[in-house]
């Protein structure tokens, strides 16, 4: 089965776009903002969303039949000056040329955002106000300096939200929403002060639902109008039922699978336009698309194939919304990846297996449009079906890195223990890359990046980055004095904890801003508890308030390199200190036979609990000294290992590392072992990964690795993939992502082996590294590979 | 009380050597001498060290360490060679690796546990190869009692040359036994293996005493064995000796002989290959109208 010929067009019509930025949300909301002076920032912040919902420009592209874009172009990114306008004047001249995630942009755009947007936003955005209120201490670490990173949340809208399709969404509409707002409205006094905030709010929550009704109307009319002078019967017929959906929804309740899905879409818009945010999340898409893809097959208005249809349109919707982001912060979340993330699979909140017809839709729907978004995650109960794990485990074999699989049970615990209740942690979805998630739940999921491998270096180094000689962090005594190995420990926590100490006062700060300036109304109104407790999703409307997440990096690398301190200079004296700090400061230069016995020690990821006892005790650090914080509402602040592309700008700014990694080469993702270290067996490395504990890191844990295609080339070797990763999750492990490889990628691994030590493939009745093979027998598996690819 | 013996490898995460996920437990001492063999340490029950000059950096780590005064070209030296394993320990680039060693039963029964729950959820369980496992009794018979009694699902590759009522025991407590057949023609098949066929024909046919279920596998390879006279003898023995017995046709791989080169061992002649996917199709035909159900395990 292959997409309709409609689908084929839009997708290679969204291939062959670059992607542009578009100035007119800035425009608006400047031009709204100049508008409200004096006015709550509750009620600016709405008025400039519905001010973006009635003059947007409303576009429906050729053969669409989900409709609804974020500006004039197809791939469209758009300003948020609100938030941030700095980088985007520091940035926006190299936007076409940076070597991540590029956009287009004209001269005329730039003078434009110079003459008429960016003056009104100085000192008065987000980042301004972060800048000026950060101390010079806080910045030497923890800005644009790739050791500590908070900018995605001061720079940028927040988003990291699972709008509730389940009990607000569709079961009231906007229009329902509305007269929610209304009628609690009414119950509130004039007079009592604690109730000024409240109505402030109400009013906002009016405003937002009008704007989204009038977008969706205004894609009624025009959808009517070309209709009007539609030569071809067909697609004019089709215009006629865009305009009939668009003027439902999302005004009503959807009362088919065709409004459910123009729903969908029009809540990710308007998410978009409030606030250009990472991570809006699907959520749980089968669960609640599913009653309406029922009840339309059941009265025979639609079949699977017209519904896969209009799934994949969606699909190609999600995709094309560009995420705008420093360049700073690309190097972080590459690829234009914007985090949509949509979860199937796992079960019901009542336990009961969960998975239905739309689970599998969303899988061939990712496996057929091949696109960067949704993010697709699977949940895997232990009871999972084969059928399912079937539908997932191929879904890996086409080597797409879809989708990220996770532990139903685990994702559970993790929101239990950050106090969900259990019906609520039962029916968890997955947000941005790892983290599990409610649509009940505000929480900051990915805010602040730090460095495992930073503080080591600053443990090393007298507190000074080793390739700029800068002081950065606490000053340390001269590391060839160190005379334990302990010491060197005490020292590293100690940098450790100065760095997790600026990534609380850059949060709380961020916080406090956030909350000041940039109230969300929109995001607010698709939260069931933010209506009924009339507050803002920043005043802690929602049901929970969970602290801030950090996201740990460099953990293997780390517990390498110390494994490497511990048994060359400590047990084995084959090196001392000082041979060693020569050799970092040399990046291994000169030192080939030390780097050497360095890359030898145990290295995390081989099941070896010599060097895995040190990660433990590195991450077992990480959660205590990070938990032991609480954030500006009073919420404990939560430890995750993502993922993410944050193990190269990380290592960017690094020196050598005593494990024998090279200067400015990445460190590493989440839990994963470092790349081409893990040469024991994929079990070990699902083992020695699975020690971290992962449930206590409720802030999610990601491990990705590499499988040849050939093992999971057949239902068998996929049923045996299957059943690895329920031993992992059975182990405790959370989330696991895989990279099949292809003859070209093995090509690659032939000449350079270096950098493929952990390529497994099956070679006859056992699976080894790639690189350990002899080259005549390379070329025979290679052989084979092309000779049962599909 | 534990035992001791000759250990090749622990391979984890076998998936081709019967059902799931398995370990495969190599143990050497294979009296046969397959001239297209790719595991040449397989053969002695004693202790090796092979040397990958391929991985070499010339830094004579191993050389300093080494007891017995062996520089760098071990098997310049091999003859001084006591595979105790120093150099080993010492080389950073793993280009000395232990191909045999002396190993503990119970610590090879708590490498293999270690993997139990990947066992448990795809079906899978340990097998012994080799080399050969039989040659080594007493550590088969403790290490399969142990792990039976564990709740292991067991299997056994085995070139079928060893004495029947001695192993019978052990192969009572497997699962599934897989067994070869190189060739029909014993001469045939002392040419290319170094010994005649009757005995493994004659032990093939009392597998059914076993209780296990029964493989017989063919490594099929042109120049050898790979003719429809041949596949057709062996399935028509197969199925009037052992009539539940499925066939498996493993197409021969030439996957290079890197392990003679770190033995320092001449290297077989290249005159086998591998062959052509509609010459197998035709075996598996043959298989199919002799009444013999083929299995395969990818």
């Amino acid at each position: 089965m292959s997409v309709t010929p409609r689908v084929e067009k839009i997708r290679q019509n969204y291939l062959n776009e670059k992607p542009h930025i578009s100035c007119e949300r800035a425009r608006i909301w400047t031009e709204s903002f100049k508008r409200t002076e004096g006015l709550p920032q509750q009620i600016r912040t709405a008025q400039a969303f519905y001010d973006a919902c009635h003059e947007l420009p409303v576009t429906i592209f050729e053969g669409e039949l989900v409709v609804g874009a974020s500006g004039e172009f197809r791939r469209c990114g758009i300003l948020t000056p609100e938030y941030g306008w700095k980088w985007v004047d520091d940035e926006m001249d190299d936007f076409a040329t940076r070597p991540q995630d590029p956009y287009d942009m004209t001269d005329e755009q730039r003078e434009f955002c110079r003459k008429e947007i960016f003056p009104y936003w100085a000192g008065k955005s987000v980042e301004d106000t972060f800048l000026a209120r950060a101390s010079e201490e806080t910045k030497k670490i923890g800005v644009d300096t790739g050791f500590l990173d908070t900018d995605s949340k001061w720079r940028g809208g927040i988003g990291e939200i699972s709008p509730d399709y389940v009990d607000q969404l569709f079961p009231k509409g906007f229009g329902g929403i509305k007269k929610e707002a209304v009628e609690r409205m009414e119950d509130l006094s004039e007079t009592d002060p604690a109730d000024m905030k409240k109505r402030d709010f109400y009013k906002s929550i009016l405003l937002v639902c009008d704007g989204i009704i009038a977008l969706a109307n205004r894609y009624s009319q025009k959808a009517k109008e070309m209709a009007a002078v539609e030569a071809d019967a067909v697609r004019k017929a089709e215009l006629e039922e865009i305009a009939a959906v668009c003027a439902a929804v999302p005004e009503n309740p959807p009362t088919s699978f065709r409004e459910a899905i123009q729903f969908a879409w029009f809540v990710e818009l308007g998410g978009i336009i409030a606030e250009n945010p990472l991570a809006l999340n699907v959520g749980r898409f089968d669960q609640f698309m599913y009653p309406y893809y029922k009840a339309d097959e059941e009265a025979g208005k639609i079949d699977y194939d017209t519904a896969l249809e209009l799934v994949e349109c969606l699909w190609l919707k999600y995709s094309e919304w560009v995420w705008v982001i420093s360049s700073n912060t690309a190097g972080f979340f590459a690829g234009y990846t914007n985090f949509e993330n949509l979860t199937v699979g796992g079960t019901k909140a009542d336990g009961t297996n969960g998975i239905n017809t739309i689970s599998y839709m969303a899988i061939q729907a990712t496996k057929e449009i091949k696109t960067h978004q949704p993010t697709l995650s699977c949940r895997i109960q232990p009871d999972c079906p084969a059928e399912f794990m079937e539908a997932v485990t191929e879904l890996v074999s086409t080597g797409c890195g879809f989708p990220a699989i996770h532990s139903d049970r685990v994702g559970y615990q993790m929101l239990r223990n950050l106090g969900c209740d259990p019906e609520d942690a039962k029916d968890w979805n997955n947000c941005g890359c790892v983290v599990p998630h409610s649509r009940k739940t505000f929480e900051w999921t990915s805010s602040c990046n730090i460095s495992f491998t930073a503080a080591l270096e600053f443990a090393l180094n007298e507190g000074k980055s080793r390739l700029t000689g800068k002081q950065v962090a606490l000053p340390e005594k001269d590391p060839k004095t160190f005379t334990s190995y302990e010491e060197i420990k005490e020292a590293y926590f100690k940098q450790f904890s100065y760095m997790v100490k600026h990534g609380v006062i850059s949060l709380i700060t961020a916080q406090e801003i956030n909350q000041k300036k940039a109230p969300r109304p929109f995001l607010s109104a698709c939260n069931e508890f933010c209506l009924k407790n009339g507050a803002d999703l920043v005043d802690g409307g929602a049901k929970y308030n969970i602290g801030p997440v950090f996201t740990g990096c460099g953990l293997a690398v780390t517990a390498n390199c110390f494994a490497v301190i511990k048994k060359l200079v400590f047990e084995d004296k084959v090196t001392t200190l000082s041979e060693l700090i020569d050799a970092l400061n040399a990046n291994w230069e000169g030192y080939e036979e030390l780097r050497a016995k360095a890359q030898a020690v145990p290295k995390y990821g081989n099941d070896i609990d010599y060097v895995d006892s040190i990660a433990k005790e590195l991450a077992d650090y990480y959660y205590h000294d990070v938990t032991s914080y609480k954030d500006y509402y009073g919420h404990t602040f939560t430890t995750a290992f993502m993922g993410i592309s944050n193990y190269l700008p990380t290592g960017k700014v690094l020196g050598a590392t005593p494990d024998g990694r090279k200067a400015t080469e990445p460190i590493t993702e989440g839990v994963s072992p470092y790349t081409g270290s893990d040469t024991s067996s994929c079990l070990a490395a699902l083992r020695s990964s699975a020690k971290m504990g992962h449930d206590i890191h409720a802030g999610g844990t990601l491990l990705n690795l590499r499988l040849n295609h050939d093992l999971v080339a057949t239902p068998r070797g996929r049923a045996n993939l299957g059943a690895m990763l329920q031993s992992y999750f059975a182990l405790g492990g959370f989330h696991v992502q895989f990279n099949t490889v292809s003859n070209e990628v093995l090509k690659d691994a032939q000449a350079h082996p270096e950098n493929y030590k952990d390529l497994l493939v099956r070679v006859a009745g056992y699976s080894t590294q790639f690189v350990n093979l002899s080259k005549s027998m390379q070329e025979s598996i290679m052989a084979r590979n092309a000779h049962e690819s599909f | 009380m534990s035992v001791k013996g000759y250990l090749m490898q622990l391979q984890p995460f076998s998936v081709n050597d019967g059902d799931g996920i398995r370990t495969t437990i190599f143990l050497p001492g294979c009296p046969l001498r397959c001239k297209w063999c790719a595991n040449p340490e397989g053969f002695q029950q004693a202790p090796l060290v092979g040397f990958y000059h391929r991985l070499c950096i010339g830094c004579g780590a191993c050389a300093k360490a080494c007891p017995q005064g062996i520089g760098i070209d071990l098997n310049q030296e091999r003859e001084k060679c006591i595979s105790c394993g120093a150099c080993v320990e010492a080389c950073p680039k793993g280009a000395r690796k232990q191909l045999v060693s002396y190993a503990d039963a119970d610590q090879i029964i708590a490498d293999a546990e270690k993997h139990s729950m990947f066992y448990q959820a795809s079906g899978g369980g340990i097998t012994f190869s080799g080399g050969e496992a039989t040659s080594q009794l007493e550590l088969l018979d403790y290490l399969s009692r142990r792990l039976y009694d564990m709740g292991f699902s067991l299997a056994i590759e085995t070139c079928g040359w060893f004495d029947f009522d001695k192993v019978l025991p052990v192969l009572k407590r497997m699962d599934l036994i897989f067994m070869d057949l190189k060739h029909m023609d014993s001469q045939i098949h002392q040419k290319f293996t170094g010994v005649p066929n009757e005995k493994i024909l004659e032990n093939m046919k009392r597998l059914g005493e076993t209780g296990a279920e029964i493989v017989i596998r063919i490594p099929v390879i042109e120049g050898v064995n790979a003719t429809e006279e041949n596949i057709r003898k062996s399935a028509m023995f197969v199925k009037e000796h052992l009539p539940k017995a499925k066939m498996e046709l493993l197409p021969y791989h030439k996957f290079g002989f890197g392990k003679y080169e770190a033995l320092g061992l001449p290297l077989p002649a290249d005159e086998f290959a591998t062959p052509a996917k509609e010459r197998m199709e035709r075996f598996f035909e043959i298989l199919s109208d002799v009444g013999v159900e083929r299995v395969e395990y990818r």
